[in-house]
Parts: structure tokens; C-alpha cells; sequence
């Protein structure tokens, strides 16, 4: 499995790598996580790109996506490596109404910012995307990612948001 | 349970599990993760950092402490680890054991910082002036960074030769999950270190000795290769590929066997001493050698082609993918095989 | 009845030149570190220059390091036995010219190392190349027609610029010309290896010295020179002095 989340700097688009690199290692599974970092991120780009696996790993960049998160439109631009069949999920807050996907992908569209901004956690639109995604992939049960999602942030000393992080969680997973 | 480390961060914490007492460095994109979380690290732990004012004061601050047989290291990238290949060559001079880490940038002078390995022939060929070869491991993934790492020390302080941990931009910059061993800690003296008695310490006459260098290579040689072999025994085609791109590689090579190639993959993990034994397993009609590298003039296959000579299978052609700037992706390297077999790619060797 | 000694951490006879101020030096300091009972826990570092002929003369623990790093060698020394006494033995090209930066920095973190630089007005090892410390009008191999300042900069004064950071232990100039300040030379060698032992942080004695192989000159004449041109620009003296902290 292979999972893009692209964004602008500050759209959690790291962390959300983080997220679902959690729910796959609590799964027993291989796990790889690389941030696009130095020359990628200029210009405010910033992504991760999660692999996760039973067997063995290649390399840690895109190559061959299942699932792209754009929180922006200039992400779309990752479509390239996008596999036949793969799903793309838009934060429509950020990507225009007139922007087309071609048939032979799979795309939802979810206002995350608007449905972050519901729950008052107005910085947890990529928790959403995490949320909606999970609900139309039927990657990790319910449960368990609530449980990846409390830990990342439980580590970061970040446990206060706990509640919080999990309504815009399920803000996204009943979005769908 | 495993948890999620960054491999700069991995690559610090296991040299600490392993011992290190003291670290000397100066900042540099892609691997200044690995001082900074020594920073705080070591200083709790009782043990030391010191920013340095450049590379070359860092590398002899090691090159001192190290003397004395303290467990030691530094760590660059690019140019500020061409910079430390001056204190690289007095280290082997001396006879002094060191550990080192190039987490590799692209490129020559100033670079970039994407992930490469075009530090390869430097890095195994010694760097410095002189005669002279550092063992040099180039794990593939974050545990394989820890668990070499863990052993560095003690392989630099075996041969009294330096060691380096060969890593890439994106192998630093990525998390994978990891288990560390526990700490461990070399309480005997190693005997020629240097105590302000002047004991003998067996260091610029060896090196001057007719056969010394040699036969210290010689040795290493022979005892240190390290590799991984994937269905290689009947391969037709062998690709040769380390550190990150070994991934993609073995991708490749399911996929293709799952075709019916006869395919297989030897993936160094010593770079040098060049794992020469596991070419010489290859017990198949063998067609052609692939090597598959993030460089762009080609490195590693230099190594493929001599190594290729050395162990009988000199007639096959010795092919290159060089992905440069880019870790080379599963379908480029099948796509560039079909290539071969459709007698569209050249030969280099 | 005074006895005349020679301390074991030197040989005689060296391998410096006739009349060369390296020997007096060396035993200065050896002489030090034997009343301070610390010859068997004393390790040099022996910079690239004249500083490389004490691999055959100097007695005690010695590291040769490369050319310029004297004092990072020093440094990581310290660090893995603060215990010993750690000293950077170097010429003026070697911890000056090639290794300034090295000097400065560890004299900047105030590194509880000590520092010899021996200053004779040239690159002599190689056969007497200008340095920074070159005077000027001073003919070198490098400056046949004497030193032009203008041109290739004034000599330079390490101990004045150390002795101007906020913390250092302690800094001085000495000289080996003449029996009076070779007694003067002895106590800033005593203070600034003490200074070391009692963890006060980075010492550093500038030593000036004759040079008559490269100077073209013989002992004689090399002292009347010294005297006339280098003594009035390089005043002997303490630079900063021991606080004791």
C-alpha cells in the first residue's frame, strides 16, 4: 500500500504520514515513512508518502501510489505516479469545483477544512482526510486508527487534543 | 514493539548502544538530525558533544580522542565529508580505528540535497592520499542502519582501520520502524592506545613496513564482505544494487521472476571490502550484469565489472541504469531490463 | 649545591638546527611537566613543520597530527582523558597560517588545552617561506624582495587577539634570545601548563625564536636582528593573566 499526503507547509500533510504509519506498524506490518524535505519543500510544498506492507519494502518515494490526499490543488500534480484504479482524495476547501480527474482513477472530494472548522478544531483538516479515507478504504478498523491517532499526538506530548483529534476524525469517517 | 525512528535519529541512538563516547561534527543538510539529537542525547548521558568550527577540526578531535581509545565518531555529507578524507588518511596512517557516517547529498562541490550515492568511488577507494581502504557498510533500510552501526566499533577497533556507515539523503530523512539492542559499553584497554606513559602504540612504523598495508587490507578483505543474495543460484541476469535502490531492485526482480525471468539480485552491504564471494556463488550461465545505482557517470558498476573478472564470469556484458538524483523506480528498472533483453541497451563493460 | 639535570622527556642531542630555539623550548616545557610529576601523564601533539623533529627527540607520549590541527587533536585529547595534561606543540605557519581557524576556535570555547606556538618568522621546515609572521622587508623564498606588508598583510598577533576573547585562561609571549627572558619564558611555560592542571581552561605561549638556517644569518647575528626588528613589533610579556578561576 502507498499513500501520498501532499499539502502546503503547515497542513499537517507530515504528520498525517505519521498517523497512518502508526495504524500499520500497530497492524504488525513493514512500514516506511519518508517527508519530502530540503529543495522539494521550498516554495511551501510539503508531503509524506507512507508504504506499508506484509513482505518486504522498496524504496520510500512515490512511485506507485493506491491513494493520493491532496489538501491543495498544486498536489494533484503527484497524479503522475498515481497506479491504475488508485483513489484520490481532495480537500475541496483548497482544489477548484472544475478540477477534472480522469475516469481510470477512483476520487472523492471532502470539505476538510470545513468539517475541521465543524468540530472547532480548525488545524485537523488532514485528521479528517485520515478519517474519510479510512471509512471509503476499509484500511484499519475504526478502533485501532483511534488509537494510532491518539498515540502520535500522545507522544508529542500533545495528549490534550485527544478528544478533539478524534471528533475530526470521525467528522471525516461519517463524511462519506 | 518497534516503534517509528528517523533514520538520523536511529543511526545517533544506535551509536550510543554501541558505545560512543564522544561526538565532534558541524551542520550539514542531510544528516544534521544526527548531531542535533546527540546534543541532548550524550550530555545526559554523560557523555560528549562539541560542535566543531568545520569538518576538519572535527575529524581531529576524533582523531585524538580516538588515540586514546575512546569511542568516537563524526558524521557529513557532500562536501563536508571530502573535507574530513584529510583526517581519514592520517586515522589509517596511524593505525587509529574512527566511525563515520556520510549521510550522502547528489552531487559534486555544493550538490543538492537529494538522495544519491555518488560518493561511491571516494568512499571505497579510500578518499585521501595515500594507500589505503575504510570499511564501508551501506545499509538498506533503517534496522540494518541500527544493527550495523551497533557493530561499527567494533570492527573499526579490530583492524584499528576507520569504519563508515554509507547512508543516503533519503535513508536519514525517512522513518521506518526499528528495535534497538541494548547499550554496551568496551571497559578493556585496547592496549596501544595512548595513556601519556608512551607505551609502544604500533603506529607510523607499521604503515611503513614492506606488505603492511596489504596485507591489513588483504585481511579485511577476506574476512568482511557482506551481502545479501536473492535468487541468484540459476539468475541469467544479476543486478547489483546497495543502500536504497537495492529495494526497488529486489521489486524488480519479484515481478520479473513472477514473468519467468531467471533474475536475481546481489545487493553489497559492504561496499568495501566488495562482496566478491557472492559473484562467485552466481553458479549460472550468466548474461548479463545490471548495475542499478543513483549515480549518473555510473560507480558501482566499476566494482561489477572487476568483480565480475575476478570471479569467472568476465565474458558477460556489464549493463547501468544510473538513476541519478532519484531512487530508481520498480517499473525503470524493468522497463530498462526488457531493454536488454530486446538488445536496445548498450553495454558499458 | 645546585646540580645540573637534563629532563628525561627530551634527548640530546635533537634534530633542530644549530642554534634553532625549538630545543630551549622543549626543555622548558619538559622541565615543567617533570616538576609538575607529570611526565608519564603528559601527551603532545606535534603539529607539521620544525614541530615534526620532536618525533625523534621528545621522550614522552607523542601524536603527530596534520598540518593546521594541532589544537582540534589537542581538543579531543582533553575530552577522552581530562586527566592528562594535553598540549599542542606548534609553529607559527602550523597553528597560524594553515590552522588559524583551528587556533582561534579552541582558544574561543576556552578549551582546557595548552598551546606552544614557536615563532620564527617563516615557514622553516620547508626552507623559509613567508608566514604571516614574516616582517616586513624580510626576505623569504616566498618574498625575495623583503615582506611587502601592503601586499601580503602585516604579521600577524595571535596572543593579542586570543587574549582579547572573554574567557581564556591565560596568554603570553616569551623569547629564547637571551638568558633573561629564557628565565621569564620558563614561568609562562609554568602558567600556562598549571593553568591546564588546575582546569582554569585554554593556555597559549607564543615563543619567539631564532631561525639562523633560514634566516641566512648566523646565532649572532639572528639575536641582533631579533632584537632590532622583531622584539619592538612582538613585545614579550603576559597577555592576559591567571585568574585562577
Amino acid at each position: 500500500m502507498e499513500i501520498v499526503f501532499a499539502g502546503f507547509g503547515g497542513q499537517g500533510v507530515l504528520t498525517s504520514g505519521l498517523i497512518v504509519s502508526e495504524m500499520a506498524l500497530q497492524e504488525g506490518m513493514n512500514v516506511t515513512w519518508m517527508p519530502a524535505y530540503g529543495p522539494t519543500m521550498r516554495g511551501g510544498k510539503a508531503y509524506s508518502v507512507v508504504k506499508y506492507s506484509d513482505g518486504p519494502l522498496g524504496g520510500p518515494d512515490m512511485e506507485d501510489m493506491d491513494i493520493l490526499v491532496a489538501m491543495n490543488q498544486p498536489s494533484l500534480e503527484y497524479m503522475k505516479y498515481m497506479k491504475e484504479g488508485g483513489l484520490v482524495i481532495m480537500n475541496s476547501d483548497n482544489v477548484a469545483d472544475d478540477v477534472e480527474i480522469d475516469e481510470k482513477y477512483d476520487s472523492v472530494r471532502i470539505p476538510c477544512m470545513t468539517l475541521a472548522l465543524k468540530v472547532n478544531n480548525p488545524k485537523a483538516a488532514n485528521i479528517v482526510a485520515i478519517g474519510a479515507m479510512i471509512k471509503k478504504c476499509g484500511l484499519f478498523e475504526e478502533e485501532k486508527a483511534k488509537e494510532a491517532l491518539k498515540k502520535i499526538f500522545e507522544e508529542k506530548g500533545k495528549g490534550k487534543f485527544t478528544a478533539a483529534n478524534e471528533a475530526a476524525f470521525m467528522e471525516g469517517y461519517h463524511s462519506l | 514493539m518497534k516503534k517509528m525512528w528517523k533514520g538520523n535519529h536511529a543511526i545517533a541512538e544506535a551509536a550510543l548502544r554501541a558505545g560512543c563516547q564522544f561526538y565532534a561534527g558541524y551542520p550539514i543538510t542531510p544528516q544534521t538530525e544526527v548531531g542535533e539529537y546527540l546534543s541532548s542525547r550524550m550530555p545526559e548521558l554523560g557523555r560528549t558533544f562539541l560542535q566543531a568550527e568545520n569538518e576538519m577540526s572535527a575529524v581531529y578531535m576524533i582523531f585524538g580522542s580516538y588515540a586514546c581509545g575512546m569511542r568516537s565518531m563524526t558524521s557529513s555529507s557532500g562536501p563536508g565529508f571530502s573535507l574530513k578524507q584529510e583526517g581519514i588518511a592520517y586515522m589509517c596512517a596511524n593505525n587509529y580505528p574512527a566511525v563515520f557516517a556520510n549521510v550522502q547529498r547528489w552531487g559534486p562541490g555544493l550538490g543538492t540535497l537529494d538522495s544519491a550515492q555518488t560518493d561511491y568511488l571516494r568512499d571505497t577507494r579510500g578518499g585521501g592520499n595515500g594507500d589505503y581502504r575504510v570499511i564501508v557498510y551501506a545499509p538498506n533500510s533503517i534496522q540494518e542502519t541500527v544493527d550495523l552501526m551497533y557493530n561499527a566499533f567494533d570492527v573499526a577497533e579490530k583492524y584499528r582501520n576507520p569504519v563508515e556507515i554509507m547512508s543516503e539523503a533519503a535513508l536519514g530523512q525517512m522513518m521506518e520502524p526499528v528495535a534497538f539492542p541494548e547499550f554496551k559499553e568496551r571497559t578493556e584497554d585496547l592496549g596501544w592506545t595512548f595513556d601519556g606513559t608512551n607505551r609502544p602504540h604500533g603506529r607510523i612504523e607499521n604503515p611503513e613496513k614492506p606488505g603492511f598495508v596489504r596485507n591489513k587490507i588483504k585481511t579485511m578483505e577476506e574476512n568482511e564482505q557482506q551481502w545479501e543474495s536473492y535468487m541468484v543460484e540459476d539468475a541469467e541476469y544479476i543486478f547489483v544494487a546497495f543502500g536504497l535502490p537495492s529495494r526497488t531492485t529486489r521489486n524488480a526482480v519479484e515481478q520479473l521472476r513472477a514473468k519467468g525471468e531467471k533474475v536475481g539480485l546481489i545487493r553489497p552491504i559492504t561496499v568495501w571490502p566488495f562482496p566478491a564471494k557472492a559473484f562467485a556463488e552466481a553458479k549460472g550461465d550468466i548474461k548479463g550484469l545490471i548495475s542499478v545505482e543513483s549515480t549518473d557517470a555510473g560507480q558501482l558498476i566499476e566494482d561489477v565489472a572487476l568483480t565480475a573478472k575476478k570471479t569467472g564470469h568476465g565474458n558477460a556484458p556489464v549493463y547501468g541504469l544510473f538513476s541519478g538524483q532519484n531512487i530508481p523506480k520498480t517499473k525503470e528498472i524493468i522497463e530498462y531490463f526488457e531493454g536488454i533483453k530486446a538488445g536496445q541497451m548498450k553495454e558499458v563493460f | 649545591m645546585a646540580v645540573l639535570t637534563t629532563p628525561k622527556m627530551v634527548s640530546i642531542p635533537n634534530s633542530f638546527c644549530a642554534g634553532c630555539g625549538h630545543g630551549l623550548l622543549n626543555r622548558l616545557i619538559a622541565e615543567v611537566i617533570e616538576e609538575n610529576g607529570y611526565e608519564d601523564k603528559t601527551i603532545i601533539t606535534l603539529g607539521v613543520g620544525c614541530s615534526c623533529n620532536m618525533n625523534h627527540s621528545w621522550n614522552g607520549d607523542k601524536i603527530q597530527t596534520a598540518h593546521g590541527r594541532g589544537a582540534s587533536t589537542a581538543t579531543g585529547i582533553k575530552v577522552a582523558r581530562p586527566d592528562l595534561l594535553s598540549i599542542a606543540y606548534q609553529g607559527d605557519g602550523d597553528a597560524y597560517v594553515i590552522g588559524l581557524a583551528e587556533t582561534l576556535n579552541a582558544a574561543y570555547r576556552n578549551t582546557n588545552i595548552t598551546v606552544f606556538v614557536v615563532n620564527n618568522n617563516n615557514f622553516a621546515m620547508t626552507g623559509g617561506q613567508m608566514s604571516w609572521t614574516t616582517m616586513p622587508g624580510q626576505k623569504t623564498t616566498t618574498s625575495e624582495a623583503g615582506r611587502d606588508p601592503l601586499v601580503t598583510g602585516f604579521p600577524i598577533k595571535v596572543p593579542e587577539i586570543v587574549a582579547g576573547f572573554d574567557q581564556v585562561a591565560y596568554v603570553a609571549r616569551g623569547s629564547v634570545h637571551s638568558a633573561k627572558e629564557i628565565n621569564n619564558l620558563k614561568k609562562y611555560v609554568k602558567n600556562a601548563i598549571e593553568a591546564q592542571l588546575h582546569n582554569e581552561g585554554y593556555s597559549l605561549v607564543e615563543v619567539l625564536a631564532p631561525c639562523p638556517t633560514n634566516w641566512g644569518m648566523n646565532l649572532e647575528k639572528s639575536v641582533a636582528w631579533m632584537e632590532k626588528e622583531v622584539l619592538p613589533y612582538y613585545q614579550v610579556g603576559t597577555l592576559r593573566e591567571r585568574t585562577g578561576k
